[in-house]
């Protein structure tokens, strides 16, 4: 999608270099900001099930530990990069300080695709990235957490594999797991419930009720299933999901009015969010071309996939109704197309506030995990809601006050908060 | 026809802020607010405007601090969690109740419920408003749970617990045992049902590890047992010490006519008077529970006594005093002797306007709904001087007045087919197509046993209610009391298919009815006539033809038969007349 030449990292430090002047920040504060405080790059040898050897490269990078323990996701795909790395690192230190979660940001992964790979090759993959790792992550040092492609049970394999290694039972390891097997209830749920929460007080902003609010959404995995579910229960329509079809490799978009059915439509999708199309045609689905998501007409738009889906080219095809956008996905709009974004006075939630449900249980996951002692559904979700009303209305307020825009806004507080944390422990 | 309610009255929604938010009676969710919410929407402009000035500064009137969960969060609670199938099966209370506080509530709710929490550390009322409740022929007065919680622990993780338990039970006694069979006696049926929950401060004071208010009350604007001087439409108020659980469940309080509030209730001696008033109340219990069991609605309820009370200093503006010496009622409590709960000070020295302010609140209420009604309220006092006071407006719910024609000459109370008459019969109208009785033999009664014969009439009640057969319910004692020793404790959801119910007096006891009881209201909302038989009344029922009749089923204490050919069953309403012939 789209032909700008897209590096997200480059994407997150400008974020960061425009907050930074804005704030005032000293340049030694800018210098250790802008970049992670460690990186591991790795290559994995796998045995594959026919016998032959391949070769992956994994990732795991620290951006910064001021706050807490580092935090991020372990994703499995075929174009990571360390640069995509290094920004969803980043994003994850800004994401927990908006939130006030006493952790830090990290991310990792192992590029690799798992379509094409088995069950014992994904586990194979999931306990030697930990055997690499075993002296860098921890429950005091840096907590792993399922992203794009891995699920509970690669956390689970994790877990599995550096409990063998330490000797010890440390559920608080890892969060994203089972729940019965040191999983949260409400983890699965987490980034679409949270993102709804947030997206339901842009509406009050804006004065208008979710009863009858129209959405698309990129994306039909488990973000953006949560999130449609909960939507469509406030009294909101979802006319159109887009998501990538693994056999043809282009993505679709599918539509229907007045709204789509969730649960009939997960029925036909598989793990990684992918729908299948000549099933989803018979159940009456209009299919589309993957960019058809964008220029639906709309209230809401949702994009809740990967990076660099809204971009300077794509963007005048969204339509003057759309009021809202709210990034389910982490980093998903170019800085071009922010700026028009901006100029058209659509609200955008920006990622590291809409999507920090993710976050925010699994640092709920985590508490509960050290204590081994796990709360109940109500008492998860109530908690969360609260925290990302709280953050949001903090965003709302500060946006305002300052005359920012909300992404501005966001960046500008945590990237306060994470500078004053470095600050208190004398690194600058 | 019932009631015309708007759908859905304009409320604010919540805003996460109770108490100090702009607005006190708010919304979550999108749907409807139940019948019980929507009574107080509708009365809540007309108090302000037509109200509140004209009794400040003595009486400072207002609905306290609510929020109702819409009925469209319940919908999703029962789909997400799939609980239809369990909650319509004859699954028992406790079971379903258990099921209930297993399922999650919805997501969209659970963030509102937490930040009210987090800013609440004062009692809470968790309370049933259920849509079929503004389907104004049928009251449902006292059919679902509601839930008082202290919500004075010092975790708001624990609070929130608590809230959330209390809203589950609310949902599960939708589909209790009594609330379905008193759906069934309705043209409705449980599936019909849809529920909102109020969650509203407590009025009260704390003292110590109980906290209550100092009157609770129920008035009506139409007495069916008027005495002396009263009429039928100038009402009748009961008031409480203490929750108003005393009145609507134990049918113990005060009651006065509004039109001569100086009046005693018709008690014979000063004994009687002692033993029939007040000598407890219901209060929250602050401390630790007896029990910690989210399904039994009384869990942070506690009755204490009126040493309590005194204690706590609050019967000086509630309470006379019994003088044995000389057999006397003193008014206050300045001279040692058993309290009398009277509230003499308000009633008889005027302490307060609250009897005339009932009374324009009444009439207020009356013409708004345009019918006779029943309002609930509950009153602190200000401890040192009594006032002001303040009055929080509870729930106001319309009556059900039959206005047939139907005359009783007094011949007709005799002769050889009269089954029964009484001077003292409730309702009106005509009823012919009763074909069963459903007796408490009178050889097997005892009131050790009537706890027994509840259970036994419950399940003749379910037979009867199954096969759609209306009848005549005969027993001795009171109906619907909460002593054991009175008569028989039934709830009306226990006996909710008798159509007719004869109230045999025990010879040695007063034969008052607990009118004041919700029991009582269920039985006129329903139109069920009610006749009461003194046991020197000259009309005795004919245990002889009764005993004749074929049995159709038969237990420990109660029988079951059935007649070749149907009751004539008459109550006169302005004469309370009622009689019964057979063929």
């Amino acid at each position: 999608m789209g032909k700008e030449i897209f590096n997200s990292f480059v994407t997150a430090q400008f974020q960061f270099d425009r907050t930074a002047e804005w704030l005032g920040l000293d340049l030694p504060t800018r210098e250790l900001l802008r970049s992670p405080l460690k990186e591991h790059q790795f290559l994995i040898p796998l045995r594959m099930d026919d016998g032959s050897v391949r070769i992956f490269r994994g990732f795991r990078v620290l951006h910064n530990d001021a706050r807490g323990p580092g935090k991020g996701g372990v994703r499995f795909h075929p174009d990571e990069t360390i640069d995509t790395i290094r920004a969803l690192a980043m994003w994850m230190t800004w994401k927990c300080a908006l939130l006030d979660i006493p952790l830090g940001g990290s991310s990792g992964g192992v590029a690799c695709d798992p379509h094409y790979l088995t069950l014992r090759e994904q586990e194979q993959l999931c306990r030697s990235w930990v055997k690499r790792l075993i002296h860098e992550l921890g429950p005091q040092i840096d907590v792993p957490a399922p992203d794009i492609m891995t699920g509970a049970e690669h956390m689970l394999w994790m877990l599995d594999e550096y409990e063998s290694l330490r000797g010890e039972k440390v559920p608080g390891f890892i969060t994203g797991k089972p729940v019965g097997m040191g999983g949260s209830v409400g983890r699965i749920e987490a980034t679409g419930f949270g993102l709804v929460f947030i997206l339901r007080e842009a509406l009050k902003e804006l004065g208008m009720p979710a009863d009858g609010a129209t959405a698309s959404v990129q994306g039909f995995g488990n973000v953006a299933q949560h999130a449609v579910r909960l939507f469509e229960q406030m009294g909101g329509r979802v006319v159109c999901v887009s998501c990538w079809d693994q056999k043809d490799a282009v993505s679709y978009a599918y539509k229907k009015e007045p709204k789509i059915e969730v649960k009939a439509l997960a029925e036909i999708t598989d793990r990684f969010g992918g729908i299948d199309k000549d099933k989803a045609a018979r159940l009456g689905y209009e299919v589309l071309p993957g960019e058809a998501w964008l220029s639906q007409d709309v209230d809401i738009l949702i994009p809740a996939a990967v990076e660099n889906q809204i971009t300077e080219e794509n963007v005048p095809t969204i339509r003057p109704r759309v009021r809202v956008i709210a990034e389910g996905a982490n980093g998903p709009t170019t800085v071009g197309a922010d700026r028009t974004i901006g100029e058209r006075g659509i609200l955008v939630i920006p990622d590291i506030l809409a999507n920090a449900g993710g976050v925010t249980c699994s640092y709920f996951e985590q508490v509960q995990s050290n204590m081994n002692y796990y709360w109940e559904k109500d008492e998860v979700l109530g908690k969360l809601d609260v925290k990302m009303t709280t953050a949001f209305n903090d965003v709302l307020e500060f946006a305002k006050r300052k005359k920012l825009a909300m992404r501005n806004a966001a960046f500008a507080i945590a990237v306060a908060r994470v500078a004053q944390a470095c600050k208190d422990r004398r690194w600058v | 026809m019932g009631l015309i309610l708007p759908a859905r009255p304009s409320l604010a929604l919540f805003d996460r802020r109770f108490f100090t938010g702009k607005e006190k009676f708010t919304a979550i969710g999108g749907g409807d607010i139940g019948g019980k919410a929507q009574g107080l929407a509708l009365m809540r402009d007309i108090l302000e405007s037509r109200l509140v000035e004209r009794f400040r500064p003595q009486i400072e009137i207002n609905i306290p601090t609510l929020t109702v969960i819409t009925t469209d969060l319940f919908d999703v609670f029962m789909e997400q969690n799939g609980l239809y199938d369990l909650a319509l099966s004859s699954f028992r209370d406790d079971l379903i109740a258990g099921a209930f506080q297993k399922a999650d509530l919805p997501a969209q709710l659970v963030g509102d419920l937490r930040a009210l929490i987090t800013q609440v550390q004062t009692p809470l009322a968790v309370r049933s408003s259920s849509r079929l409740e503004d389907a104004m022929f049928e009251p449902f007065a006292s059919v679902y749970a509601t839930k008082m919680i202290p919500n004075n622990q010092m975790s708001p993780d624990s609070r929130f617990k608590k809230l959330v338990e209390a809203v589950k039970f609310i949902y599960a006694s939708t589909f209790f045992k009594d609330a379905k069979n008193y759906i069934r006696a309705t043209k409705h049926t449980t599936a019909d049902e849809k529920m909102a929950v109020i969650i509203q401060e407590v009025v009260g004071v704390r003292h110590g590890h109980r906290f209550y208010p100092h009157i609770s009350g129920v008035a009506r604007s139409y007495n069916f047992y008027p005495l002396g001087h009263a009429k039928p439409s100038d009402g009748i108020i009961d008031l409480a010490l203490g929750l108003g659980k005393a009145i609507v469940d134990d049918g113990i309080a005060w009651s006065y006519s509004p039109a001569y509030p100086r009046a005693n209730p018709p008690y014979n001696t000063l004994a009687d008077l002692l033993t029939q008033t007040q000598s407890e109340f219901w209060a929250i219990n602050m401390g630790w529970p007896a029990e910690f069991n989210p399904i039994k609605e009384t869990e942070y309820m506690m009755k204490f006594n009126l040493g309590d009370a005194e204690k706590d200093g609050v019967l000086q503006f509630l309470a006379s005093t019994y003088r044995a010496q000389d057999d006397k009622i003193v008014y206050g409590v300045a001279e040692k002797g058993p309290r009398v709960i009277d509230f003499a000070p308000i009633l008889k020295f005027d302490l307060l306007p609250l009897n005339a302010m009932l009374q324009e609140l009444l009439k207020l209420c009356e013409d708004t709904l345009g019918r006779t009604v029943e309002i609930e309220f509950a009153l602190t006092l200000d401890e040192r001087r009594g006032t002001p006071a303040r009055f929080g407006f509870l729930q106001v719910r319309p009556m059900v007045v039959s206005s047939a024609l139907v005359t009783i000459s007094e011949e007709e109370l005799t002769g050889e087919n009269v089954l029964l008459a009484s001077q003292s019969a409730l309702g009106n109208g005509v009823l012919d197509n009763i074909l069963d009785i459903v007796y408490v033999k009178p050889e097997k009664f005892n009131v050790h046993y009537s706890e027994a014969i509840a259970s036994e009439l419950e399940k003749l009640n379910h037979w009867l209610v199954t096969f759609d057969s209306p009848y005549l319910l005969i027993g001795l004692g009171r109906w619907g009391t909460s002593d054991p020793q009175a008569g028989i404790p039934v709830n009306f959801g226990q006996i909710c298919g008798a159509k007719v119910i004869i109230e045999s007096a025990l010879p040695e006891t007063s034969s008052m009815l607990s009118q004041g009881s919700h029991f009582f209201h269920n039985i006129t909302s329903f139109r069920v006539f009610y006749f009461s038989v003194g046991a020197e009344d000259p009309y005795p029922i004919d245990w002889g033809w009764i005993s004749r009749q074929p049995v159709i089923q038969e237990t420990d204490y109660v029988r079951h038969v059935r007649l070749s050919s149907p009751l004539k069953i008459k109550v006169d309403g302005t004469t309370s007349r009622g009689v019964i012939h057979h063929d």
